[in-house]
């Protein structure tokens, strides 16, 4: 963490309240432009959570989040998309019936109005024909996307989200479930996309995170348990408590619940 | 508009196509229109031509409810109501059109002056010009279901409560219709249309008019909304049909979305509405209730919600049926299209144009072993 100018992301005591249970304690999380962020912690300490506060499709008891100093705290989901934010989800929701290519395509044009929209697509855009080079999935662009597998579906939605170019990528769990070579694929991807947008990947994965991660935020019941580099946190003995399962108090009351999933 | 242009609208058709593929169904098209405008005129008498018109007009109704249900998955229940706003516009132009030439009237409909009114009243002054009614039967049905669907998917209410609210709004209407009886003529609703635009309505050749005017209007809509279908727009009307959560995150808000499919299928019943009246000489309160609005819905499901060409097949099929079976014995009809519904919803869901699509696709794939895995 390191506190350039104003950050691209600022999140400021974001406090989640489900019913008794509070998923989000009082989070502060800032994101510079062009950085590459791992969210991690074990299941139930708000990752997705805070990404969804993020995005808009939880509001936050309390706390507010910046975005380009704007305040879209409370903002309707697709205002958020349109100020520049994306996001993946943990199970890649593509759109079955639609072309691979109609998926991209709608990603694309989700600035056009209900008059342009209801002219025909001709071919692909070269947006489009770019991004399904880029994640592979070019031949079969006129596919139905149902047919895809699991990773090709991850590899779409993230397509669908290069294509709307956003400021801020959100993945979560992009490589939950894969195999080993699509892990290998979508790291590799995900170094090439980092290299010109800024983007925060909630991972499970400890080895993905070895071999991709640049900083990362460890979040463990709601709040952040310490940020820093891959190995600073892999030093850090509380870190090593948590993932190791043991209840070792750490500062905080034990809470313990499912993440808002 | 048979199988073969059904298969090219399914949602999940199959891409790259042979040239022969794509213009089976404009072919399939012009057949049809061609059979409608030049042979059926001359071999069916006035009376069974003037009931494929009354059919067309609920084939209108079911392309805007493959629109609206079969690509947006909103469950279009009360139709009825935008039919009936169609029809009512267009009957009380007729209705002033028989007022005006009919020098014992007073200029009040009779049903007016059994109520004590001997003035016509400021809601219906507009109706005397046919340009008026014409556009209100379009636009009013459309302007109420604008309305209606921003604030109602606006807070997104969806699926049954969606499907329930509409069953209400014709309940409602029904019953309006029927309490301003010094306005609406209540049940009898409005009929007895000597002439259309000057021309006797009674005559065979203003109803082959009309029925050719039908026929024209119904394959402008058709074309409408086949362009809208395969628009970016029909692609996103599909996307927030299978994920309206996840077409947010796109950026796209589909309250508009859902609105605009919404207000097609309103103003295509109430096109269908206004011609019904021209056709069959009355429009009343038992053609637009529940129950009606029920029919329609299901005929769509029959012939194939997924496929515009497959709704308005069934459409004119669902109709033909019920006129040939209330012909032969009265009443064993309902029971039969019970059966029917029950039988498509268990072992065809897609309708008869699913299984058009399914046998093309088995004959396609026996053809060329690479067929496509739907």
């Amino acid at each position: 963490m390191t506190p350039v100018a104003e950050p691209l992301l600022r999140l400021s005591g974001i406090r989640v309240v489900f019913g008794s249970f509070t998923a989000v304690d009082g989070v502060d999380l800032s994101v510079a432009e062009n950085e590459l962020r791992f969210l991690i912690g074990p299941n139930g300490a708000g990752k997705t959570t805070l990404i969804d506060v993020v995005t808009g499709r939880v509001r936050p008891s309390g706390g507010r989040v910046l975005f380009g100093g704007r305040d879209i705290t409370g903002l309707r989901e697709h205002a958020i998309v349109r100020a520049g934010i994306g996001r993946t989800f943990q199970t890649a929701t593509v759109f079955e019936q639609l072309t691979v290519a109609d998926n991209v395509d709608l990603a694309a044009c989700y600035r056009m109005g209900p008059l342009r929209l209801l002219r025909r697509r001709r071919g692909l855009s070269d947006t489009v024909a770019a991004v399904l080079e880029r994640v592979g999935l070019l031949a079969l662009a006129d596919r139905p996307a149902g047919v895809l597998s699991h990773g090709q579906r991850q590899w779409l939605e993230i397509g669908m989200l290069l294509a709307q170019s956003p400021r801020l990528l959100l993945l979560d769990e992009p490589v939950a479930g894969m195999s080993a070579g699509e892990r290998e694929r979508t790291g590799e991807l995900l170094v090439e996309i980092a290299a010109d947008h800024t983007v925060v990947v909630v991972e499970h994965d400890m080895d993905f995170l070895r071999r991709y991660a640049r900083d990362v935020t460890v979040l463990h019941e709601g709040r952040v348990l310490t940020e820093g580099t891959v190995a600073q946190v892999q030093a850090d003995e509380r870190v090593q408590e948590v993932y190791l399962g043991r209840n070792v108090d750490v500062a905080a009351p034990l809470a313990v619940g499912a993440e808002g999933e | 508009m048979t199988s073969t242009s059904a298969s090219s609208l399914s949602p999940a058709a199959a891409p790259a196509r042979s040239r022969a593929g794509r213009l089976a169904g404009p072919a399939v098209f012009v057949g049809v229109l061609a059979v409608a405008l030049g042979v059926l005129p001359a071999v069916l008498e006035p009376f069974r031509l003037n009931l494929v018109a009354q059919y067309l007009c609920f084939a209108i109704v079911g392309l805007g409810i493959a629109v609206a249900w079969g690509r947006g998955g909103m469950l279009v229940l009360g139709q009825g109501v935008f039919f009936g706003l169609g029809g009512y516009a267009m009957g009380m132009y007729l209705t002033l059109e028989r007022v005006s030439s009919d020098p014992l009237s007073g200029g009040v409909p009779d049903f007016m002056s059994w109520s004590g009114i001997s003035e016509l009243p400021l809601l219906w002054r507009p109706f005397a010009h046919p340009a008026v009614a014409i556009a209100t039967a379009v636009l009013l049905p459309g302007l109420v279901a604008a309305l209606l669907g921003w604030a109602v998917f606006r807070q997104r209410v969806r699926g049954a409560y969606f499907a329930i609210l509409n069953q209400a709004l014709a309940a409602a209407f029904v019953i309006l219709l029927i309490n301003q009886q010094h306005l609406t003529g209540g049940t009898n609703g409005l009929t007895r249309f000597p002439t259309l635009f000057g021309a006797s309505l009674y005559s065979a050749d203003t109803k082959r008019w009309v029925y050719v005017a039908v026929v024209l209007v119904a394959a402008l809509v058709y074309l409408a909304f086949r362009q809208v279908v395969r628009s970016r727009y029909g692609a996103l009307l599909v996307a927030v049909r299978d994920g309206e959560d996840r077409v947010r995150f796109l950026g796209y808000d589909p309250t508009w979305v859902k609105t605009l499919a919404y207000t097609l299928s309103a103003m295509a019943a109430g096109v269908g509405g206004a011609l019904f009246v021209v056709v069959m000489g009355i429009i009343a309160p038992s053609s637009l209730g529940i129950v009606p609005s029920l029919m329609m819905v299901l005929a769509v499901a029959i012939g194939g919600r997924f496929s515009l060409a497959g709704a308005a097949l069934g459409a004119v099929l669902m109709n033909a049926a019920e006129t040939a079976f209330s012909e032969s014995f009265a009443g064993g009809w309902t029971y039969l299209q019970g059966a029917l519904f029950v039988l498509v919803i268990v072992f065809a869901p897609r309708g008869l144009a699913g299984i058009a699509e399914s046998a093309a696709g088995w004959w396609r794939s026996r053809r060329q072993p690479q067929g496509s895995s739907q």
